[in-house]
């Protein structure tokens, strides 16, 4: 006797969100890439249509990073103090998006301006044609002055920009919304807050198919259980049918990663723990394909390596 | 302190008075001592900055301070409970920390030497006073009829009431002077009946015909207030109220912090005697105004939440704050008033209306009573907002009730200008799209601070006028001098300076606000788990009772838009006013009414929301306005997106 499969639907959608634009759409990109679109569990694709897959979204820095160990920082020792050729190299290690994270802006650091940042970020878009991300530095003085910058001089090309937070959205939101960007609403590992400021934007008449909604990322063994399930929730609050939870979700793989112990000890300092060079390479994967199952939409990443084998693990279970 | 150690005299402006206090006492226990009222939250522990006053002459130790700002500093201001005294000083107690008067706004629908008639009739009460004093003619005795005094009163009462002998009781005083008192009249007598529990006591004979003068009194203690209401028990005629702050306030403002000044100061005798004082003090002015005599009172009935009963009555009320919330006694069987020093008829009696738990009190079991929960067919709330925040939900067949640490926000306290509704308390406030603001106070005079229904308004205005977003944040960017940032914090000038009757502008401030969406958001939580609970939905409830001091009048839209309140027709909400004062009046005029408010007390279950892990997350989505889930308010969704598309800029 045959038995029939039993369906369970779910009445909500994630929305798709397309980032970046070709030529025909009004910007320089060799093609855009989709997220979202889910409307079943993660990878339960014989629910429901599981969407598109989750895209890999690269690191470049504006300044070279100071904290990277050695595994991490030899595949782009000769490239960190120029992004745009930092940039052709994500290419090469397979990534779909380039993540510009602008912490040279703060003020405890370089304190960039906005016109060096603007050419950095001109520099990068004449390298490659893949989407672009641009991330500020959470400072939010900084970010309401350069990121209107820079979201002018990227008009056209649908980047995503963020962050905005619950204490700070109005100048981020106003244009992305003036210069056709899409925007990543922040919330601290908060189910309520990240809904709030999703509405705090729409209320802002920011359309809803421009949002890409970030929890804060915890890595494998510094809370990445709290962020797993703050994802899992706002997942389920998406399928259920809650429309200022249904966005395509992002998290930050690399940096977490490799803040880790286990990703900076050397091998001299903990010889039981493995080999150094393969360590933070793998907790960066592991946390990666740990958070897929929790529904995220995009990965932020650094190490090649890592990308290849989540890149792997993606088409294995798409 | 030690014995020979110095004294000065500290002299108290306006008040003009001066008490003389020891070296080392602060400025604010010379005012506990001297009886005067300063405003003070924390209860001396130097945290609220309430307690200001004027230093006009004399030297105090006195640290530097956070609380005061530099112009307050050059003003002389000095933080009462910080001030250690070290010579004679003179005090000056600026306007915005003095209890000005003791006028309490009464509630709306108090309107005196109207009969209750109607009031019972329509809650379905029989007029029949828990003391009533009723006349006989008792047949003289003779030899044939050779029945004695006490027996031949029995079976006139037996007579007139219908009450059975083996349920009467007498006092071993009225047994000594009755044969007197039965022929001082001849034979025309009027027995004072008062009930204890299932026993009717015979409380007072006279002589002759005193029958219509039989006062009673009905009082709400509360934590902040307390309202004392004279009626005549015979004609249910309502004489009149009187109000007076709760004393007690100086040893904390909530009651939290008074069981632990009870505790740490050993002071629980004190604090009875405070809230014993203020009773006395109101019902002495009642009897003046009116013309009565104290022994005419023959009966008090008293709500209040079950820690100002444990206080009234000397109870131990320490456990009250402890896990697992234990009060000595929720039922409080009548006692003799004069017991606990309460001056009114030697023999007349204290019905304490009784309590559901730690936290869900008399006032509660009173208001439910008030608004005759119990005879409701479809699920009911009530809602009573005080310093706790009260919710009750049912009908005549089951009734469950919570309690949420609301705080005491829309009472105005902790808010910087907040006050209660008193004299000069804006009631009401609208604010333009252009950011003008019209208001109205109470007793039309320069406003003075801003009380609960005001600051309802103001949160809901502010919030339609794109003053604040969502989440409460102020929108910097918007086009008005009103917004300012002072002392390191953005503010709202509500009123300016010349138009107000303190020294000084009315704000509200970002801390306020924040104050305020945390208040609401613990209220509507409170009622949203409750409905939750019971497998309901907000449609399936019928009608919502909203009681509390906000003041005269309140804007039920205000509430909801908010998202204090769910989103429902207003129609369907009506506001109470003071339904624990309300059901105190009825349980004296009517022993039904009385009857009724003991078995909504032992048929309420209650339900701890402090334990509960759901209560937790249901707070944290209701701070927000109107809430995280936007669907549950569609009313005001639909009323904001509207406004919404006039404001967009940038910060």
């Amino acid at each position: 006797m045959e038995i029939a499969n039993i369906v369970d639907k779910c009445p909500g959608t994630v929305k798709e969100v397309i980032i970046g634009a070709t030529k025909d759409e009004g910007g320089t990109r060799g093609k855009s890439i989709t997220v979202g679109g889910s409307n079943c569990i993660p990878f339960m694709d014989f629910d429901g249509s599981p969407g598109h897959k989750p895209a890999i979204a690269m690191d470049v820095y504006d300044i070279p990073p100071e904290e990277w160990p050695e595994p991490l920082m030899k595949h782009y020792a000769d490239v960190v103090d120029n992004p745009a050729n930092w940039a052709k190299k994500c290419v090469e290690f397979g990534a779909d998006l380039i993540c510009l994270k602008l912490d040279g802006i703060h003020p405890d650091k370089k304190n960039i301006s906005a016109s060096e940042t603007v050419s950095t970020v001109k520099s990068i878009l004449e390298a490659v044609d893949i989407p672009l991300i641009i991330w500020g530095c959470e400072n939010d003085e900084r970010d309401n002055e350069i990121l209107p910058k820079v979201s002018e001089a990227t008009k056209g090309e649908r980047c995503l920009i963020g962050s905005v937070t619950q204490d700070n959205y109005k100048t981020i939101t106003a244009v992305c919304l003036a210069d056709g960007h899409n925007l990543i609403t922040q919330a601290p590992v908060d189910i309520n807050i990240g809904k709030q400021i999703n509405i705090l934007v729409a209320d802002l008449g920011f359309p809803t198919d421009r949002i890409v909604m970030f929890q804060t990322t915890g890595a494998l063994g510094y809370g990445i259980e709290y962020c797993y399930s703050i994802h899992e929730r706002a997942r389920i609050a998406a399928l259920s049918g809650d429309r200022q939870m249904s966005f395509p979700i992002i998290c930050d793989v690399g940096h977490e990663a490799w803040r880790s112990k286990e990703s900076k000890a050397r091998d001299d300092e903990v010889p039981q723990w493995g080999s150094f060079a393969d360590r933070g390479k793998m907790w960066e994967a592991i946390t990666a394909t740990t958070l897929m199952q929790s529904g995220v939409d995009i990965i932020r990443m650094n190490h090649p390596e890592a990308v290849s084998i989540v890149k792997k693990h993606i088409e294995n279970l798409t | 302190m030690s014995e020979n150690s110095n004294t000065y005299k500290i002299h108290f402006l306006p008040n003009d008075k001066i008490v003389e206090v020891n070296e080392g006492s602060t400025v604010l226990d010379a005012a506990h001592n001297a009886n005067i009222y300063i405003n003070s939250i924390c209860g001396g522990d130097g945290i609220c900055g309430k307690c200001k006053v004027i230093l006009s002459s004399g030297t105090v130790d006195a640290p530097t301070t956070k609380l005061l700002s530099d112009e307050e500093v050059d003003k002389d201001y000095i933080i009462a409970c910080e001030a250690g005294i070290i010579s004679d000083l003179q005090i000056l107690i600026p306007h915005e920390t003095r209890l000005e008067g003791k006028k309490i706004l009464l509630d709306q629908n108090e309107q005196h030497s109207m009969t209750w008639k109607a009031t019972l009739d329509q809650a379905n009460f029989k007029h029949d006073a828990l003391v009533k004093k009723i006349c006989l003619k008792l047949e003289p005795p003779t030899m044939d009829d050779n029945v004695a005094d006490h027996e031949r009163l029995y079976q006139a009462i037996m007579m007139k009431q219908g009450v059975e002998l083996n349920v009467m009781q007498t006092g071993y005083r009225i047994l000594k002077k009755l044969p007197e008192v039965l022929r001082q009249e001849d034979w025309t007598v009027t027995v004072t009946l008062g009930h204890r529990g299932k026993i009717l006591e015979i409380i007072d004979v006279q002589p002759g015909d005193t029958s219509n003068t039989n006062y009673g009194v009905a009082i709400d203690v509360g934590t902040t207030t307390v309202v004392a209401c004279l009626l005549e028990m015979e004609t249910s005629k309502v004489v009149d109220s009187e109000a007076v702050y709760n004393t007690q306030m100086k040893f904390g403002e909530d009651y939290i912090q008074r069981i632990i000044y009870a505790i740490q100061n050993e002071a629980l005798d004190k604090m009875q005697r405070s809230i014993v004082t203020d009773i006395n003090n109101l019902i002495s002015t009642l009897v003046k105004r009116n013309s009565i005599i104290l022994d005419d009172i023959t009966a008090i009935v008293s709500a209040g939440n079950t820690t100002m009963h444990h206080f009234l009555l000397g109870l131990d009320p320490e456990r009250i704050r402890k896990e697992p919330y234990i009060p000595t006694a929720n039922f409080i069987p009548p006692i003799r008033a004069i017991q606990i020093g309460i001056n009114i008829n030697s023999r007349g009696l204290l019905y304490t209306l009784p309590s559901v738990s730690a936290y869900v009190g008399a006032d509660i079991t009173s208001g439910a009573t008030a608004i005759r929960l119990d005879k409701e067919e479809m699920p009911t709330l009530l809602i009573d907002i005080g310093t706790n925040g009260e919710v009750v939900l049912g009908n005549k067949e089951w009734m469950v009730c919570c309690s949420a640490s609301a705080g005491p926000a829309f009472e105005g306290s902790g808010i910087k200008h907040g006050m209660r509704a008193a004299k000069g308390a804006i009631e009401i406030i609208h604010i333009t799209k252009e950011f003008e603001v019209s208001y109205s106070a109470i007793g039309d005079i320069p406003p003075r601070g801003i009380c609960g229904s005001g600051l309802l308004d103001c949160i809901a205005e502010m919030l339609r006028s794109g003053i604040i977003d969502r989440s409460g944040n102020f929108q910097k960017g918007i086009k008005t001098d009103r917004l300012r940032k002072k002392d390191d914090e953005f503010e709202f000038v509500l009123i300016n300076k010349e138009d107000t009757g303190i020294d000084n502008e009315i704000v509200i401030t970002q801390a306020d606000i924040a104050n305020l969406i945390r208040s609401k958001g613990a209220i509507y939580a409170a009622v949203s788990l409750l409905i939750e609970s019971m497998g309901l939905g907000i449609n399936d409830v019928h009608c919502v009772y909203l009681a509390g001091g906000f003041g005269n009048y309140l804007n039920v839209r205000n509430a909801i838009t908010i998202g204090m309140l769910p989103d429902m027709p207003s129609s369907r909400i009506k506001f109470v006013g003071n339904t624990s004062l309300t059901g105190a009046k009825m349980a004296l005029l009517s022993e039904e009414a009385f009857e009724t408010v003991q078995s909504i007390a032992s048929q309420m279950t209650y339900f701890d929301l402090m334990g509960n892990q759901k209560y937790m997350e249901e707070f944290m989505s209701a701070n927000f306005l109107p809430h995280t889930n936007l669907d549950e308010f569609p009313s005001v969704l639909e009323e904001l997106s509207s406004l919404n598309k006039k404001f967009s800029g940038t910060n």
